[in-house]
């Protein structure tokens, strides 16, 4: 909300600095999110007079001005304009000032003539975009005055961010009652004489509320004769600092006062009312309205209507209708001045798409009975510019008077809020201040009346942040809170989330954080967008669907970096993928199942760029399965089994699903050569992803400790070659099996596919570490157990020893 | 013949002496060990011939032989020795490696500066004993507004842009679900699981249907809560002091401003002098000389009535901030966009 200070000074007087008016009120939770000057950027201008002219003596495009500008002799000053005359009025930019287009004004000779100071166009002092010669003022502009005084750009603008509590301040009497406060100052309000005819306004209109829990209140006053023209210079330059544009004066008059009073004001012209009555009632079924901005409205069963006999004539609260506007032609004017109910307001101006600055106040709140003097204010005003007589009385439907809402304050209270004593005495002081009234009560505890322009103070709580905030929160000292009384053990998702990002540090795995919502073809290219929860009210497609699984996030990210000639990524991403969950919603069970996942992607170049010891290494599935191994090593947690799985993701001869028992981990992959290509992604992606929940139900958070052998293992090599698709786990698991007790470890070392072993044949090679916890193995005992477990892989899976 | 052995011993260490003395490598070394000293050596030669003497003079003899076995040891230990330093000393003057040439590539993965900065300002909070607390992203209306003191219909419900999600699974009457627009609703479903008193941190993923260059629809926030009995705003102001301290640095001031927001009275907005200026006004404070960074309060009774807390019994303050906000800070990074393109070139930065 834009604030003049100019206007201000109508009511309060203001503190000399301008800085520390806006400092008071942002601390008092005003803020003024600008302050905006014009005057100080036309410092060291003046209004000045062209005493004398005459022609360059070097320069045929140049004059030598004489100029009186009240500061003691008169100047010389070149000039290159030639739309004045000797006599008029200019603005002169005097020696060391600085322009709005940062020109700085030096005493300077101009082709060999001395010029002390620069006559200025209105472009030249950031007035208007084009300009041609000077900006000739007024003749009866002061010489000497400053510029921005005289063209009444002396004021100065706040931008308020009022709150959405502060109904009360969206308007200069708010902000000045703030300012009377917080400054101790007294604060004059306007009082209206209005000499009214002989006439009842009553004889000319009748007033019908039929929806009493929407309407509160509805007010009007009738003026007949006026005369309807352009509002006079002041109150349109008003209007202007406040972000208004002037219409007419009748319509001007009621923004005025809007912006004077915080109230909203219609007027009509009463002769287009049918039936001489206004009815406040809600719409019949297909009802419409052309509001002044020319739209037909289809209304709406809750939409609350202002009516003359037959017809709708406002939207209430929010716009005005055209066939009831003022014009050129109205002499009788039917003012309103009305209280709604705020939430009929705010679903009347969502529904239509209306902010306006009367809905904006209205569903806010506004004062219930201020509605009398602001009709009175705005009558006077009615008559003062636009002439007529305002006949007797006020028409006043008020079904059921709302007296001021009353709230005990306790001091004590107030102590235990803010954790600091305030003095009762104090307290009353400020609230008094603020228009609250005592009803009853000492200094221990009080019962105030609350002013019915702050719909926002109901509770005590209420009472006591209108003192912390008059008396400032810097008054309040700092504390920390007192001591602990239970500290609680680490909670197993914090440790296994510490963990599991250190194994994809170690593993050169960068995170990345991507929206949680991506576009349906994306999820479609995953065959993933099946029951994918949708955002009704989306930015746009791009964001439409919230992920069900983080792939396609993921797979973005590698096309951006190829596109970026980046050679090789290793990311994973920590965070969640949702599903609909047919339970959710009842109790506290969330409404979307949302699975907390660590999923990643791999590819290009193995370590992101050529190295000199790696040349070409490029990152394939089992760089991936690394960085799954390490996040289950960083919890503990063995035995889980890989198996091959079908899966739209990933390409069948490598899809894998990671189980702990029945339990699934996680799945990882090569990225499935279809889906690679509706995405136009890169080849050579490899993906994982992981269900942190179910890694940590089967974590080992705190490992126990075994005792180390004391004893020394053997070593020995077994090479066997098997049929090309026999899983290398397979091999193993019949080695371990085999070779209980003595096998503690099997570890393949080497894989080679090649003529030597024949076609569709693979030679396996692994590592046995033998060793007893009970004593040193004998050669012989090894030898043993090595030859058995040969001759057992070579029985089950058909290999036959390497040599 | 005792003097024969004598002269012939005598020759032989003299002869070895010269010869030890002149090898020039490890090999010539082991030759000369083998020659003088070995089973078939020249020493070995005389000793054999010993058993000759009479017993008493094989007694000096043998002395003698000891003796000179003793000597010849010591000196092809010191010349190995001697060897070996001048071989080491050779390739501590050969040629260099090529020390400017990158380690073996080796991997340390970097977190997103967002993440980061969501563990340190936990961090921060778990050193004054706050737990962390987590909840759904996607979330009922009642908990994300009504609960929160924010009806339907009210003016502040424009403070936040939302975005909404048709969720046609659920029964009837379970309300609007939306994107939650902060982790605010995470302290009603925090406060109904858990007894006071509470102290917790709930960070988390945000919505809100806004795009430009300062807003993005999805951010990060860290909500705060602290009940208990007679909890103060004056905690409140310490706490939030202490941790402005803690995570921008120990000059860093604050400052407290009335604000509103619908769950807590009295609601504040908390300022920290500019990280950039020290509070001395400049491009980034817009010469204010404070930034603002954290939106705080003490918690409304009708919050503590949605929870099913005493608002006659507790007090607590809570509190929120932006995290994408606070890491654009610590970073010096200027466009919050660039935080959710993860440009490979911009994550290794951090």
């Amino acid at each position: 909300m834009r604030i003049s200070l100019k206007w201000l000074k109508d009511y309060v007087a203001l503190p000399a600095s301008v800085d520390e008016l806006a400092s008071r009120l942002t601390m008092a939770g005003l803020e003024i999110e600008a302050i905006d000057q014009p005057a100080r950027a036309l410092e060291g201008v003046v209004v000045a007079q062209i005493a004398a002219s005459d022609k360059h003596p070097n320069a045929d495009k140049l004059s030598v001005t004489k100029i009186d500008w009240g500061g003691g002799a008169a100047l010389q000053v070149v000039c290159g304009a030639k739309n004045y005359k000797v006599g008029d009025k200019v603005p002169l930019a005097t020696v060391g000032t600085k322009l709005p287009n940062g020109v700085e004004i030096k005493q300077a000779a101009l082709r060999g003539v001395e010029s002390a100071g620069m006559l200025c166009s209105s472009k030249e002092l950031g007035l208007s975009d084009e300009s041609s010669g000077l900006l000739i003022l007024p003749a009866d502009a002061k010489v000497g005055q400053p510029i921005a005084q005289a063209l009444g750009l002396d004021d100065v603008i706040f931008t308020v961010n009022v709150t959405p509590n502060r109904a009360d301040a969206l308007s200069h009497l708010g902000i000045a009652r703030e300012i009377s406060t917080l400054f101790d100052v007294p604060l004059t309000k306007p009082t209206p004489r209005l000499a009214e005819s002989s006439t009842r306004a009553s004889t000319k209109i009748a007033i019908r509320i039929e929806d009493a829990e929407r309407c509160w209140r509805y007010a009007a006053r009738v003026i007949e004769g006026v005369t309807v023209k352009p509002s006079p210079q002041w109150m349109q330059d008003r209007l202007k600092a406040a972000g208004m544009r002037g219409i007419n004066n009748l319509v001007d008059i009621t923004n005025y006062v809007l912006l004077e009073y915080g109230q909203p004001l219609h007027a009509f012209d009463l002769d287009r009312i049918g039936g001489a009555q206004i009815v406040v009632r809600t719409a019949k079924g297909g009802e419409t309205l052309t509001t002044l901005d020319g739209k037909e409205r289809q209304l709406q069963a809750d939409d609350l209507l202002i009516c003359d006999k037959d017809t709708p004539l406002v939207l209430a609260g929010v716009m005005g209708g055209a066939s009831s506007e003022v014009t050129e032609k109205t002499t009788r004017v039917l003012l309103e001045c009305a209280c709604f109910q705020p939430t009929t307001v705010r679903r009347s101006a969502k529904r239509h798409a209306l902010h306006t600055e009367s809905s904006h106040r209205f569903e806010r709140g506004t004062d219930i009975n201020v509605i009398p003097e602001v009709l009175d204010r705005t009558a006077a005003l009615i008559v003062e510019l636009a002439g007529g007589t305002v006949l007797e009385g006020r028409v006043d439907a008020y079904p059921a008077p709302k007296p001021p809402r009353q709230v005990t304050l306790r001091t004590q209270k107030v102590a235990d809020v803010l954790g600091v004593t305030v003095p009762g005495a104090e307290c009353h002081r400020i609230l008094t201040r603020l228009g609250f009234t005592k009803v009853s009560g000492d200094e221990q505890v009080a019962t105030f009346a609350v002013p019915t322009v702050r719909v926002d103070v109901s509770i005590e709580e209420d009472l006591v942040e209108e003192i912390a905030r008059v008396r400032g929160f810097d008054a309040i000292p700092e504390a920390l809170p007192r001591g602990l009384s239970e500290l609680e053990p680490e909670r197993p998702a914090m440790r296994v989330e510490r963990l599991l990002r250190a194994a994809m540090a170690g593993q050169g795995v960068d995170e990345v954080v991507n929206y949680s919502f991506v576009s349906p073809a994306e999820l479609a290219a995953f065959s993933a967008g099946k029951d994918a929860i949708a955002v009704s009210n989306p930015l746009s497609v791009e964001q439409s669907v919230m992920r069900t699984t983080l792939f396609p996030s993921l797979v973005q990210n590698v096309l951006r970096a190829s596109r970026h000639q980046t050679q090789g990524v290793r990311f994973y991403e920590w965070a969640r993928s949702y599903r609909p969950d047919e339970s959710g919603g009842q109790g506290t069970v969330p409404v979307a199942k949302e699975t907390l996942e660590l999923a990643g992607v791999l590819w290009g170049m193995r370590h992101g760029t050529r190295t000199w010891t790696s040349k070409d290494a490029e990152a394939d599935y089992f760089d991936a399965r690394a960085v799954v191994e390490s996040a289950l090593e960083a919890l503990h947690i063995d035995g889980v089994t890989a198996e091959t799985f079908e899966s739209p993701w990933y390409h069948p001869r490598s899809a894998t699903v990671l189980r702990k028992g029945q339990k699934v981990l996680g799945t990882l992959g090569e990225l499935h050569p279809r889906v690679m290509k509706k995405l136009d992604a890169p080849p050579g992606i490899v993906l994982f992803q992981l269900d942190v929940e179910a890694l940590q139900s089967v974590a080992v958070l705190v490992p126990q400790a075994r005792p180390l052998s004391k004893f020394p293992a053997v070593l020995r090599d077994l090479a066997v070659v098997v049929a090309a698709e026999m899983q290398s786990e397979a091999v193993r698991q019949v080695i371990l099996e085999v070779g209980q007790p003595l096998v503690e470890d099997a570890q393949v070392f080497d894989v080679y596919a090649g003529h030597q072993v024949g076609t569709g044949r693979k030679n396996l090679a692994f590592a046995l570490r033998y060793r007893s916890p009970e004593r040193t193995l004998t050669d012989a005992e090894v030898t043993e157990a090595h030859t058995k477990i040969v001759a057992e892989v070579t029985r089950r899976l058909g290999g036959a020893l390497r040599t | 013949m005792p003097d024969a052995m004598h002269d012939r011993l005598k020759a032989l260490a003299e002869s070895a002496r010269a010869e030890i003395t002149k090898a020039q490598n490890a090999q010539q070394l082991e030759q000369l060990k083998g020659r003088f000293l070995g089973k078939k050596g020249e020493l070995s030669a005389i000793l054999g011939a010993m058993g000759k003497l009479p017993a008493d003079e094989r007694k000096a003899i043998g002395e003698i032989a000891n003796k000179v076995k003793g000597e010849l040891e010591g000196l092809l230990e010191a010349a190995t020795a001697r060897l070996e330093d001048a071989a080491l000393e050779d390739e501590l003057k050969g040629p260099k490696l090529d020390i400017t040439l990158p380690g073996r590539a080796a991997a340390f993965g970097r977190r997103h500066p967002v993440s980061q900065t969501l563990e340190d300002i936990v961090r921060v909070f778990s050193r004054l004993g706050f737990e962390v607390y987590a909840g759904p992203e996607i979330e009922l209306d009642w908990y994300n507004f009504e609960a929160l003191n924010v009806p339907a219909d009210h003016p502040a419900r424009d403070m936040q842009d939302t975005f909404y999600v048709d969720a046609g699974w659920l029964k009837k009457g379970a309300g609007p679900v939306v994107l939650r627009t902060h982790t605010s609703p995470v302290q009603i479903r925090t406060m109904l699981a858990h007894k006071p008193p509470l102290r917790g941190v709930m960070p988390g993923r945000v919505y809100r249907k806004d795009s430009d260059q300062t807003h993005t629809p999805m951010f990060h926030q860290v909500e705060g809560l602290l009940v208990d009995e007679q909890v103060t705003f004056a905690e409140l102001k310490g706490t939030l002091a202490a941790f402005a301290r803690a995570f921008f640095g120990a000059s860093t001031k604050t400052r407290f401003r009335p604000s509103f927001f619908p769950f807590t009275e009295p609601s504040a907005e908390v300022d920290v002098s500019c990280v950039f200026c020290a509070g001395k006004g400049c491009r980034v404070c817009k010469q204010t000389g404070w930034l603002e960074v954290l939106g705080s309060g003490m918690v409304h009774p009708n919050v503590f009535k949605h929870a099913d807390y005493d608002p006659t019994k507790v007090t607590g303050f809570a509190f929120g901030m932006g995290v994408e906000r606070l890491a654009m800070l610590r970073y010096g990074i200027d466009d919050l966009r660039t935080m959710f393109e993860n440009d490979a070139r911009f994550l290794a930065q951090f």
